[in-house]
């Protein structure tokens, strides 16, 4: 650019100044107006959008998937069209040329032209470079599965809750639903071996919340314990494990007390008098502290599933374990641990200890209503009808009583 | 009185000189495209008022950064209002910043004579851009460990120097107490720092060259 340019466009500018207006009040007006609506848009964003929340970092669970932040998108898009050997390409060519590129334009773009028609080749490469900074940025977006949605446990409850279940799954089998221990039965390599209880408050007193989670994470390979923690080759992840030891210490340690309504949660409910019990209210609650540890995809169960209602109703090889009405269905006859002959290998459930006897008694109603799902108002015709005593030994079916009429099965 | 007061002020700060230096100044007309600046500042001094609230109740430290931030969305009064600002700031600064730049590529107003604000701009981008990328990793959080592993593990596949730049990113071969604590450092002292710097030339230079008028058909 020669001086005569140089001349020409200050000149413009003076001309342009000349019929211009003035810094204050006329720009800072405009100015303070375009602030102001950018600061209403940020007030609504902050406001209804909020800021969502996330779990706490875990390291050790590799199979999040990463993603940055929206505007770092397309780099993390375009390196994925430069794999293996040539990344570099990718990570440090590319985006170093990018902003080499912009940092010099004013050294290499020489053209003295200004108004857009006689800009058109500048122009067009960079349009087509906003143009593939925002497809890739579309193309990260949609092609990036969503994470799953593990919500942020934060509420007490939920982690009681969420600790229940996992210690219903993980730690049932040989602790026993209550930390009581006892003589474990029907896990591998274990057989037998007699469990010291952990529901009471020596134990709880002498571990601190980090030993416990320690002890899980790691386990105690010595006496038998396998580690569970993930990065252990376990499956559960920080996050679960502190819901366990939390779900632990307000269960066991009497110095913790539970706030009453986070403690009703989860609870199985007891029965009301003439009240039918269901699936949703009373067996889901029991079969997650006492059977799905060991009824769930991976384990040797014979195929018998509860982790839903269908599953309990219709999996298993032995399948149906429960008839409507029938107080002899075979899920029955091993909860009251009697003895099956006609068919091999069956052991009484739960194998180690015995189902409390009024769970048992909730079982029993609850295939003699049919097996209801959700909660069937009483119709006061029940109560008379259901009394089932605890029998020992097979009961002949003659002597069984009616099924209710008025627990209609729900399909 | 007042008037008094104000010469005695005026003899001594020159506030009449700074007045008619930067408002009483002429100003080309220009169109609405032309407010992005202010607005992108306007959001950079938000964001450090935001910032600095912030920091009263967060700890740079694994064991208690995501509690201090739950701190602050649940038991701080506005906490979560403020934290919320901030948050989507970081977005609304990123577009402003890049709206801003490609308003001055489409009026050619890099050109003679303004090549350094032209030059500090895009810097201001790039810093801006960092901003981003460390305060993302603060919170500590599942989305911010993961992002800030492969944001820099990214850095260390650049020929020759990468790793040497990974290890400085993360003060060590995994991210630990020391990447969180230099990315906090680097998001409220180093770039900031960094971004005041170029914000005064810039706006030196824009007071100083005057902002470019929208270019004529023959231009």
């Amino acid at each position: 650019m020669n001086d005569e340019q140089k001349r020409e466009i200050d000149a413009r500018h003076e001309q342009a100044k000349q019929h211009g207006v003035k810094f204050f009040p006329d720009i800072i007006y405009k100015d303070m107006i375009a602030a102001f609506g950018v600061f209403v848009l940020l007030l609504l964003l902050a406001v209804f959008l909020g800021v969502k929340p996330e779990p706490p970092a875990d390291p050790n669970d590799a199979a999040y998937v990463p993603r940055p932040e929206w505007y770092f998108l397309f780099l993390f898009q375009l390196l994925k069209y430069f794999p293996g050997q040539i990344e570099w390409i990718g990570t440090a060519v590319v985006p170093g040329l990018a902003v080499l590129a912009l940092l010099l334009l004013p050294f290499y773009d020489r053209s003295p032209f200004r108004h857009w028609r006689r800009r058109k080749l500048a122009l067009a490469i960079m349009g087509a470079a906003m143009a593939g900074i925002i497809g890739l940025t579309i193309v990260a977006a949609v092609t990036t599965p969503p994470q799953e949605e593990t919500a942020a446990l934060t509420s007490l409850g939920d982690r009681l809750l969420a600790g229940q279940d996992l210690y219903s799954i993980q730690c049932v089998e040989c602790h026993g639903d209550e930390g009581q221990g006892g003589e474990i039965a029907g896990v591998e390599g274990l057989e037998g071996f007699l469990m010291k209880p952990m529901n009471v408050g020596d134990y709880m007193y002498t571990r601190e919340d980090d030993t416990l989670a320690a002890i899980i994470a790691y386990g105690q390979p010595d006496l038998g314990m396998p580690p569970f923690g993930k990065a252990y080759g376990g499956e559960l992840s920080p996050g679960e494990i502190q819901a366990i030891v939390t779900f632990m210490r307000y269960t066991w340690d009497d110095r913790m007390e539970i706030p009453q309504d986070v403690a009703s949660a989860g609870a199985v409910p007891a029965l009301a008098p003439g009240e039918i019990p269901s699936y949703s209210v009373h067996i889901q609650p029991i079969v997650r502290r006492t059977c799905l540890s060991c009824h769930r995809e991976g384990k040797k169960n014979n195929n018998y599933l509860m982790g839903s209602y269908r599953e309990v109703l219709d999996t298993g090889d032995n399948s149906p374990v429960m008839v409507a009405g029938d107080a002899n269905s075979l899920l029955l006859r091993l909860l009251r641990r009697e003895e099956v002959t006609e068919i091999k290998d069956l052991d009484p459930m739960p194998p180690a200890r015995p189902l409390k006897p009024e769970w048992v008694e909730m079982f029993e109603l609850w295939v003699a209503a049919g097996m209801p799902e959700t909660p069937v108002p009483a119709t006061g015709a029940a109560p008379a009808a259901t009394p089932t005593p605890p029998v020992t030994g097979t009961p002949p079916a003659a002597s069984l009583t009616p099924a209710p009429t008025s627990g209609t099965p729900t399909p | 009185m007042a008037a008094r007061a104000f010469r005695w002020l005026d003899d001594r700060l020159g506030l009449t000189g700074i007045y008619r230096t930067i408002f009483d100044r002429k100003i080309p007309k220009v169109n609405w495209a032309f407010t992005l600046g202010s607005a992108t500042l306007f959001l950079a001094v938000l964001q450090g008022v935001t910032g600095v609230f912030l920091t009263v109740y967060y700890v740079p430290h694994p064991d208690q950064a995501y509690e201090s931030v739950n701190y602050i969305m649940t038991g701080v009064p506005f906490g979560w209002l403020v934290r919320g600002l901030h948050h989507w700031g970081a977005t609304l600064m990123v577009i402003t910043v890049v709206l801003h730049m490609l308003r001055t590529f489409f009026y050619a107003a890099y050109k003679y004579p303004r090549e350094i604000t032209w030059i500090t701009g895009v810097l201001l981008l790039l810093v801006t851009l960092g901003m981003g990328f460390t305060g993302y990793l603060l919170p500590w959080n599942q989305r911010a460990y993961w992002a800030t592993t492969v944001g820099t593990s990214i850095a260390g596949t650049v020929p020759f120097v990468g790793p040497i730049i990974e290890q400085a990113l993360r003060g060590g071969t995994d991210l630990s107490t020391l990447t969180l604590t230099r990315f906090f450092s680097a998001h409220i002292w180093m770039l900031p720092a960094a971004l005041l710097g170029l914000v005064g030339v810039h706006m030196y230079l824009v007071i100083r060259l005057g902002i470019s008028h929208v270019p004529a058909a023959d231009e």
